[in-house]
C-alpha cells in the first residue's frame, strides 16, 4: 500500500547550512498492518509523513501511496489518506460536527452518505456530548478525537498518525490507541510515529527506528530483539542510537 | 515524469469559500472591524466635528484698536462708544460688520507723543504672546493724510480711490505710505490670529468702500464710475459633475483605503492565522486542490474587503449629509462643497468590486509570508505605503482619465470611477478597455503570486528559529549557489535604485561638454551598475558565469541578436515617439536634453558608440538579465524573471517616458534570456539598439547612398522609410520566431508549466523541521 524507497529531504538551514533532515529511508507497508516510526525528537519522523502526505516535496526518492506517486498525483494520494497530528488543527469557531462534515464534503462525499458515516463516527468516538460545542472550546482530549473524526470521516485505506497521543491524558490515549487497533482490523495501513516506546511496543507490527533522519533497523518487534540480542525495547532503542552516535563521532 | 493537472472545482472553491466566511462572520473582531466600526465611526467623528465647529464660532476674535481717536468721524469705523474708560470695549459699526458679537475690540489710546517704533514693537508682542489675536493701529495725522489725499485729488474720482487705498497700508506698505496707513498686526502661523486677519480686513475694506462712496457722492460723480463693466462667471459643468466635484475626489480614497484595511485583516487571519493555529496544515493534506484553497479564500477576502469599503462609504455618505450641512454652508450655486449625489455614487461600486478582488489578493500572498497573525500585521505598513500612491495619484490637481492615466494600475480604475460619477460616460467608455485590461492583469498576476505562495513548502512551512547576524553572514558564504537566490536579485535591484536615486541627487547640472557626459554615464553604469553586480556575483554565488548567464548560446542566435536589433530600430523609435504624444516631455526637460544632443552629435563616433552602446548594453545586461535574472528564473519563475527584470530596467532609466520605453524593450531581451539561456544575444540587441539611436542623426545626413534606401531626413529629424518600416517588421518577427523556437536554455527553467499540484522535488529552503 505505501511504498518509500530511498526517500531523501534535504533543507537549507541558516544555522546548519544544508542539512539532511531524511538520509536515503525505505520501508513498505500493506494492508491491516501498524508500521510505528520511532525515534527521538529531531529524527526527521515529521518529515517522512508529511512527505507521505504530499505536503512537502521529497528531494530525491519515491514515495507511492497505493500505488499513486506523491509527486505527480498529490490530489489523488490526498484522497486515500487522513492524517493526524499531534497538533490537532481545530478550527476555533466550528462545531466539532461541522468541522467533520466540511472535511466529508472536501473529499467530495454525497450529503446523505456523509450524515450517516458522521452518525456512526460520532457514536464510536463517543463524541455526541461535544457535537455542537465550538473547537476553540474542546478539551485537548476532545480535539484530538474531531481530529481523528475528521480523518476518518472518508474512510480512507492510509491513516498516518504523527506523534497523535502527544499531550493526551493517559484515558485519552489509551483510547486512541483502541481506535488504531479497531482500524488495523478492519483492514486499514496505519503509519504511526512516536517517541514513545511502550505505544511502539503494543500496537505496531513492524517498527523503524529512526534517527538523524535514517532508519537504523527495521522489523517486527521479534525481530529486532532477536537481532539485537536484547529483550527490552528501551535498552535496545538506547544502545541502538548511541552506537550511531558514536559510530558517527568516530567518522 | 507526467504529472496531472486537475482543474479547480467551483463546487470546492465554494465550500471553501462558505467556510471562510461563516468563520470570519463568527469573529467579533472582523463584524466589530466591517460592520460596528464604520456605523459608530463617522456619526461619532461627524459629532466631533459638529462641536469643534461651534468652538470655532463662539470663539470670540481678539481685536486690539491702538489709536482709535486718530480715527476720522465720518464715515463710522466703530460703532458709537457706550463706556468711556481708557481700555474702552468697543464695536465695529453695524453696517460694517454683520456679525459683530463674535468680535472683542478693545480701544488703547494712543499718548501723543508715542514713539511710532515702542508702539510696533509692543504690538507684535501682544500678538505673539497672544494676548490679542490682532492689533490695528491708527498712527497720528491718520485722519489728515487721508483727508489730504482727498482734497488734492478733488477733481478726479479715481484719485480719491488711490487716496483710500493708501489707508490700509498693512504689512506690505511702502515706508512712506507706511506713516498714513492703518497698520495690522497679525500672526500668519497662529491660526486665531489668521481668521482675525480675514475678519479684520473684510471689515476695514468695507469701511474703505464707504469712505470712497461718501466722497464720491459729495463730488456728484456716480459711484459706477469705478466699475464700468461686471464680471459674470458661468460654470459649465453640468449639475451632476457640480455635485459631485468634491465627493468624486474624496470617496473613492476612502472607499480604497478601507478596501485595503477589509481585506488585510481577515487575509491575515485566514492564512496567517490558520498556520498558527495548525489548521492549515489540516486544510492542505485534504484532496482539496491548492488552486481551490486560494479561490475560496481569495473570494472570502473579496467579499469582506467590499463589504468595509461600502460599508464606510455608506456610512460616511450618510453623516455627511447631516454634518457638512451645517458645519459648512452650501455655495450659492450648491457648489464644490454640495451635498454628495447619491445614485451617481453606485457607480464606485463598479471600481470597487475588482481593486477589492485586486488588494485581497495581494494581502493574501502577504498573509502567506507571516509565520503568525502578528507577523503578518508588520506587513500592513509596507502594503499601504506602496499602494496609497496610487490612491493619492488620482487626488492631484490636474490628473485626468485619459490613456496615460488607464495604464496606472488601481489609479486608472479610480479615474474611471470618477469619470462615471462625474457623469462623463463617453470618456469612461472610451478608456473602460484599456483600465480593464490593466486591473485584470494585475488581478491575474497577484492571484497567481497568491497561489505560488500557497505551493512554496518553504512559506507554508517556514520554520521559527531565530536570526543572528553573524549567522547570516556565515550562510550567506558557506551555502552560495550556483547562481542568485531570488532575495540576492532584488537586493542587487535594491541596490542599483537607490545608487541611482542618490546619484540624480547629487548630479545637478547638465554636461557642458563629451567628458561631462562620460561622466555622467560611465559613473553610474560602471560604478552604480556594474559593481554591485559583479561584487554580489562574486562574494554570494558559487560561479559568476553560471550567476551572470555567461554562456555560449547557439552559435546563430548572435547574427540574429543584431539582425534583430537593427530590424526592430523602428519599431523601437515608433513606441518612443507613441509614448511622447502619450506623455509629452516638458518644455523643460526638452531643452536641458538639447545641450546632451549637440555635444553628442559633435563627439567622435566610435566613443559615441563605445559609451552609450556597448557600456550600457554590457553592464545594463550582465546586471539585469544577467544576475537579478537567474535569481528571478529559479523554481519556475520564468514570468517573474521577464516581468520582474524587465521593470526594474525601466525603473532604472529615471525619465518616465524613457522607463516606459525600456520596460517593453526589457521585456523582450528577457525573454530572449530566458530562451537562449545566456546573455549574450541579448547583449547584442540591446547594443545594436542603443547604437543605432545614437548614430541615426549622423547616418542620415551622411553621403553614403545607401542609406537613402532606409533614411529620410527630409523633416529635420531623421527617420526611417515607411518600405524598409514594414520590411523591418516581418525581419524582426522572423528573428523572433527563431528565438522562439531554438532550444539553447537549461532544462530547470524550460521545465514543466508550474500549474496547480505539480510538485517538482525541489530543494527547499528552512522549513519547520519537527519531527
Amino acid at each position: 500500500m505505501i511504498e518509500v524507497t530511498n526517500l531523501s529531504k534535504t533543507y537549507d538551514d541558516i544555522g546548519r547550512g544544508r542539512f539532511v533532515a531524511v538520509d536515503r529511508v525505505s520501508f513498505r507497508v500493506g494492508p491491516g498492518e501498524v508500521f510505528g516510526l520511532l525515534g527521538p525528537n529531531g529524527a526527521g519522523k515529521t518529515t517522512v509523513l508529511r512527505i507521505l502526505s504530499t505536503m512537502l516535496r521529497p528531494t530525491s526518492g519515491r514515495v507511492r501511496v497505493l500505488g499513486h506517486d506523491v509527486v505527480t498525483h498529490p490530489a489523488e494520494v490526498r484522497r486515500q489518506i487522513g492524517f493526524v497530528s499531534n497538533n490537532t488543527g481545530i478550527y476555533d469557531r466550528m462545531s466539532a460536527w461541522e468541522m467533520v462534515e466540511y472535511f466529508g464534503r472536501l473529499n467530495g462525499m454525497p450529503r446523505d452518505l456523509l450524515r450517516e458515516r458522521l452518525e456512526t463516527l460520532f457514536d464510536q468516538l463517543r463524541m455526541n456530548d461535544f457535537r455542537h460545542v465550538a473547537g476553540g472550546k474542546l478539551s485537548t482530549g476532545m480535539k484530538q478525537k474531531v481530529s481523528i473524526a475528521r480523518a476518518l470521516v472518508h474512510d480512507p485505506p492510509v491513516l498516518i498518525f504523527d506523534e497523535a497521543t502527544l499531550g493526551l491524558d493517559v484515558l485519552v490515549a489509551r483510547g486512541l490507541l483502541q481506535v488504531i487497533r479497531t482500524l488495523r482490523d478492519a483492514g486499514k495501513c496505519l503509519i504511526f510515529s512516536t517517541h514513545i516506546m511502550r505505544e511502539v511496543e503494543r500496537l505496531c507490527d513492524s517498527i523503524a527506528i529512526m534517527h538523524q533522519g535514517r532508519i537504523l533497523d527495521i522489523g517486527s518487534l521479534e525481530d529486532l530483539r532477536d537481532r539485537h540480542g536484547e529483550l527490552d525495547f528501551e535498552e535496545l532503542f538506547f544502545g541502538m542510537l548511541s552506537r550511531h552516535d558514536q559510530a558517527v563521532e568516530m567518522a | 515524469m507526467k504529472f496531472e493537472h486537475p482543474r479547480p472545482r467551483l463546487s470546492t472553491v465554494m465550500l471553501v469559500y462558505l467556510r471562510e466566511m461563516r468563520d470570519q462572520l463568527r469573529d467579533r473582531r472582523t463584524i466589530f472591524t466591517i460592520a460596528v466600526l464604520p456605523l459608530v465611526l463617522y456619526p461619532l467623528v461627524g459629532s466631533v466635528l459638529l462641536q469643534v465647529a461651534q468652538f470655532t464660532q463662539e470663539h470670540p476674535t481678539s481685536v486690539c484698536l491702538i489709536g482709535g481717536e486718530n480715527l476720522p468721524s465720518h464715515p463710522p469705523l466703530l460703532a458709537p462708544a457706550e463706556a468711556s474708560s481708557s481700555r474702552a470695549l468697543g464695536r465695529f459699526a453695524d453696517t460694517l460688520d454683520e456679525q459683530s458679537e463674535g468680535i472683542h475690540l478693545v480701544q488703547h489710546p494712543l499718548a501723543a507723543d508715542a514713539d511710532p517704533e515702542r508702539v510696533r514693537a509692543e504690538a507684535e508682542e501682544w500678538v505673539r504672546s497672544d494676548l490679542y489675536h490682532i492689533v490695528l493701529w491708527v498712527p497720528p495725522g491718520f485722519t489728515a493724510a487721508a483727508d489730504g489725499a482727498d482734497q488734492t485729488s478733488a477733481a478726479s474720482g479715481a484719485a480719491a480711490l488711490a487716496g483710500a487705498d493708501a489707508l490700509v497700508g498693512g504689512e506690505s506698505g511702502s515706508t512712506a505710505a507706511r506713516g498714513k496707513s492703518l497698520q495690522v498686526f497679525y500672526n500668519v502661523a497662529s491660526d486665531p490670529s489668521r481668521v482675525a486677519h480675514q475678519r479684520i480686513m473684510r471689515v476695514l475694506s468695507a469701511w474703505r468702500d464707504q469712505w470712497v462712496q461718501e466722497r464720491l457722492d459729495a463730488r456728484g460723480l456716480d459711484a459706477a464710475v469705478l466699475s464700468p463693466f461686471g464680471v459674470e462667471t458661468v460654470d459649465i459643468a453640468p449639475k451632476a459633475t457640480r455635485d459631485a466635484a468634491f465627493w468624486s475626489k474624496l470617496l473613492p480614497f476612502v472607499m480604497l483605503v478601507w478596501a485595503m484595511t477589509g481585506a488585510f485583516y481577515p487575509a491575515i487571519d485566514l492564512v496567517a492565522g490558520e498556520k498558527e493555529r495548525g489548521t492549515l496544515e489540516t486544510l492542505l493534506c485534504s484532496p482539496a486542490l491548492r488552486s481551490e484553497i486560494v479561490m475560496g479564500k481569495l473570494a472570502a477576502v473579496t467579499t469582506f474587503s467590499t463589504l468595509t469599503a461600502m460599508l464606510n462609504v455608506s456610512s460616511m455618505l450618510v453623516t455627511s449629509l447631516f454634518v457638512f450641512r451645517q458645519v459648512m454652508p452650501l455655495g450659492p450655486d450648491g457648489g464644490s462643497m454640495g451635498l454628495p449625489p447619491l445614485v451617481p455614487m453606485l457607480w464606485l461600486l463598479v471600481a470597487l468590486f475588482p481593486l477589492s478582488a485586486l488588494f485581497s489578493a495581494l494581502a493574501l500572498a502577504i498573509a502567506a509570508l507571516a509565520r503568525s497573525s502578528k507577523e503578518g500585521q508588520y506587513y500592513l505598513m509596507p502594503l499601504m505605503m506602496v499602494s496609497l500612491p496610487l490612491v493619492l495619484l488620482p487626488l492631484l490637481p490636474g490628473t485626468t482619465l485619459n490613456a496615460g492615466t488607464s495604464l496606472i494600475p488601481v489609479t486608472g480604475m479610480f479615474l474611471l470611477a470618477r469619470a462615471l460619477v462625474e457623469g462623463q460616460y463617453w470618456a469612461a467608455l472610451i478608456h473602460l478597455p484599456l483600465v480593464a485590461g490593466v486591473t485584470l492583469l494585475c488581478l491575474w498576476m497577484a492571484t497567481r503570486w497568491a497561489r505560488r505562495q500557497f505551493e512554496d513548502e518553504t512559506v507554508l512551512f517556514r520554520g521559527g528559529e531565530q536570526w543572528n547576524l553573524s549567522g547570516w553572514v556565515r550562510h550567506l558564504w558557506r551555502d552560495r549557489e550556483g547562481a542568485a537566490t531570488v532575495g540576492q536579485a532584488l537586493m542587487c535591484a535594491t541596490v542599483i535604485l537607490v545608487g541611482m536615486f542618490f546619484a540624480k541627487l547629487v548630479v545637478t547640472g547638465g554636461p557642458t561638454d563629451w567628458t561631462g557626459i562620460l561622466q555622467m554615464v560611465l559613473l553610474p553604469q560602471v560604478g552604480l551598475i556594474l559593481a554591485p553586480t559583479l561584487l554580489m556575483a562574486c562574494v554570494l554565488t558559487r560561479s559568476m558565469r553560471q550567476s551572470l548567464r555567461v554562456r555560449r548560446p547557439a552559435i546563430l542566435s548572435l547574427p540574429v541578436a543584431v539582425l534583430l536589433g537593427v530590424a526592430l530600430h523602428p519599431t523601437y523609435m515608433a513606441l518612443g515617439q507613441l509614448i511622447q504624444q502619450i506623455y509629452p516631455l516638458s518644455d523643460a526637460a526638452l531643452a536641458a536634453l538639447q545641450p546632451f544632443e549637440r555635444i553628442v552629435s559633435t563627439a567622435p563616433l566610435w566613443q559615441v558608440i563605445i559609451v552609450l552602446a556597448v557600456v550600457p548594453a554590457i553592464c545594463e545586461e550582465l546586471a539585469f538579465r544577467g544576475f537579478m535574472f537567474s535569481g528571478l528564473v529559479r523554481d519556475h519563475g520564468r514570468l517573474r524573471a521577464i516581468v520582474g527584470t524587465s521593470v526594474l530596467f525601466g525603473m532604472s532609466h529615471g525619465v518616465l517616458q524613457q522607463s516606459m520605453a525600456a520596460t517593453v524593450m526589457g521585456v523582450l531581451l528577457a525573454w530572449i534570456a530566458l530562451r537562449t539561456g545566456s546573455i549574450l544575444p541579448g547583449l547584442l540587441v540591446h547594443l545594436t539598439n542603443n547604437a543605432l539611436s545614437v548614430s541615426l542623426g549622423r547616418l542620415a545626413t551622411s553621403d553614403a547612398p545607401w542609406v537613402r534606401h532606409f533614411l529620410s531626413g527630409d523633416s529635420g529629424e531623421p527617420a526611417y522609410r515607411l518600405e524598409w518600416v514594414l520590411l523591418a517588421g516581418c525581419i524582426a518577427v522572423l528573428c523572433l520566431v527563431y528565438f522562439s523556437v531554438v532550444r539553447s536554455c537549461e532544462p530547470a527553467e524550460l521545465g514543466p508549466d508550474d500549474g496547480d499540484e505539480v510538485n517538482e522535488p525541489a530543494t527547499a529552503a528552512t522549513p519547520a523541521l519537527a519531527g
